[in-house]
């Protein structure tokens, strides 16, 4: 049959011929941009280019998770509200597949967000701040002997395993269930920002079953610095993986199982 | 008669504990228009979303070129071309952006095929605005487009005329009937508009709360000049008319009498009104349209 390629050449001119994709960009990047020069005008005791490339970096993935929910939510919801689903659904394709391929699209979507953070951000902070080769010491102000380069790529790695493919998967799976665009995003975000407040109220509890919830893992980024944490990485990383499977064979299975009968 | 090129048999589709569809069976011909009708609500559009898979049935089987729908669905949907309903487009796209989207979902669609197809349908002059600023009647043409990109053996269009003017029923109507007479496409058109059926099908199927009640085959060419039909005279004594008359069989109507005879006869009966001093206003042939065939079948459930 047809080629999977154009399958996701499909979906990515659907999410990049819109003008919100790039206003989405733009603004994130217009963002830190204000940030550097707020930083410089105010006189701030900023002590290199790294110092300020890991605060923007944290408040850019917040961006970019945010994005990547609107599109993952509008992805299954919008061709419902549209009607468009009918026409999409009547090639010949499995549902499977094609619902795979705005899945990957969704990623690339991040992805993209994301190097387009990376990059913008060492090229600002190296313009406005002078271009250095730093330590993690002078990123984060802790004592570590780590490669910068190393400590940072793990850091985006490790940002866009959990929060924001656990968020996007998230989303994407209510979009499907619920067809409804603003309940996805609402919920999806509602969890994101709630996690850190949801979790803290649970470590109270001194119960074992606490471990096994997603918000108790969600930081991974912490695991990067030698400490003493509740658990590892890789338990951390296991109980994710759980919780992505099960969003990932619920979208799946209603997807697939449904009547198209908007 | 060819083998049918799509078959439904016994498709039944239950939605919780109502039947929408029940046991029906339809054979349709290559290069047929076959028609669809049924009031509102009779399962028309449930049928049309059975034989293009976004819904499932729920007994019964539906084969399109002997492949089925259910069990080898990517192979029997490659040979369908639909709209269901109205032909919704991303509206954010322009018209050839979407032929596109369309024509990359199936293998071995050209340029030129597309280019083809905007031509075939008349939208060259705005094809590349987007489809936001359209009309419903263009939207309906961007529409029939994607729908026959991939040359189709089988075009399913739900309620094509909804939304576009006279001169767009007659175009269409031309249009889908040249496919169906050049390249062989069975048509399948459902619609609750009679008159328009009638001057496009070749068959039409009337379905009435989910069950099929009449298949019935019509006529494009009008009846034979020797067919005896019907035929309705304006007299101003139809009493007098009808004992002038009496070798012929007929009745009086509303001022009139109506008798059935052939053409050459219904001459000869004006002269000898005319001869016997009885006012002729005017006669024709008196045929029932599929609306009061549909009304009469239906028993005149209301129509949309």
């Amino acid at each position: 049959m047809g080629n999977f390629i154009d399958l996701l050449r499909n979906e990515n001119m659907k999410i990049y011929s819109r003008p919100r994709t790039w206003i989405m960009l733009g603004i994130m990047l217009v963002i830190m941009l204000a940030s550097d020069i707020i930083a410089v005008s105010v006189g701030a005791d900023t002590k290199s280019m790294w110092e300020a490339f890991m605060l923007q970096s944290i408040l850019g993935f917040n961006a970019v998770v945010i994005y990547s929910v609107v599109i993952a939510a509008d992805s299954v919801a919008g061709e419902f509200s549209a009607g468009t689903i009918k026409l999409l659904m009547i090639r010949p394709w499995s549902r499977s597949k094609i619902l795979l391929s705005k899945y990957i699209a969704i990623i690339g979507f991040a992805l993209f967000f994301f190097a387009a953070l990376f990059v913008w951000n060492y090229l600002l902070d190296g313009i406005f701040f002078g271009f250095s080769s730093g330590t993690v010491q002078e990123m984060i102000g802790e004592d570590s002997t780590k490669n910068i380069w190393n400590y940072m790529l793990s850091v985006y790695g490790l940002q866009l395993l959990a929060t924001t493919m656990m968020t996007i998967t998230l989303s994407f799976l209510l979009s499907t269930v619920f067809r409804s665009g603003g309940l996805s995003i609402g919920l999806s975000l509602l969890l994101m920002f709630m996690s850190g407040t949801l979790s803290g109220v649970l470590s109270m509890l001194d119960k074992p079953w606490v471990d096994y919830f997603w918000f108790m893992n969600e930081n991974l980024t912490q695991y990067l610095l030698p400490g003493d944490y509740d658990h590892t990485l890789g338990f951390s990383l296991g109980v994710l993986a759980v919780y992505y499977l099960v969003f990932i064979a619920v979208t799946w299975t209603v997807f697939n199982k449904r009547d198209i009968a908007s | 008669m060819s083998a049918p090129i799509v078959q439904l048999s016994n498709v039944t589709k239950r939605i919780g504990k109502r039947t929408i569809i029940d046991q029906l069976s339809l054979d349709l011909h290559a290069g047929e228009v076959y028609g669809f009708l049924g009031p509102n609500g009779s399962g028309k559009t449930t049928t049309i979303r059975m034989m293009v898979g976004l819904m499932k049935l729920s007994g019964g089987e539906i084969t399109i070129k002997g492949n089925s729908i259910q069990t080898s669905y990517e192979k029997a949907i490659r040979q369908v071309g639909a709209i269901v309903e109205n032909p919704e487009m991303y509206k954010y796209m322009s018209g050839y952006k979407n032929l596109i989207h369309f024509a990359r979902m199936v293998p071995g669609i050209t340029r030129q095929r597309i280019d083809e197809v905007v031509k075939l349908v008349g939208l060259q002059a705005r094809i590349h605005d987007k489809v936001k600023t359209y009309s419903l009647g263009m939207r309906q043409r961007l529409g029939v487009a994607q729908a026959i990109l991939h040359k189709p053996s089988l075009l399913i269009l739900d309620e094509p005329t909804n939304g576009l003017d006279p001169a767009g029923i007659r175009e269409l109507r031309d249009y889908l009937r040249k496919l169906a007479k050049d390249e062989g496409i069975t048509v399948f058109v459902s619609s609750h508009l009679l008159s328009e059926m009638e001057l496009m099908c070749d068959r039409v199927a009337i379905i009435q709360n989910g069950k099929l009640i009449d298949e019935r085959v019509i006529s494009q060419e009008g009846p034979a000049l020797d067919a005896v039909s019907r035929h309705r005279f304006e007299v101003d004594r139809p009493a007098d008319a009808l004992a002038l008359l009496k070798q012929h069989s007929g009745a009086i109507v509303q001022d009139g009498i109506e008798l059935d005879i052939d053409r050459e006869t219904a001459a000869w009966v004006n002269a000898q009104l005319v001869s016997a001093g009885i006012k002729v206003y005017g006669f024709r042939v008196h045929t029932k349209s599929l609306e009061d065939q549909f009304i009469e079948v239906t028993g005149g459930e209301t129509v949309g």
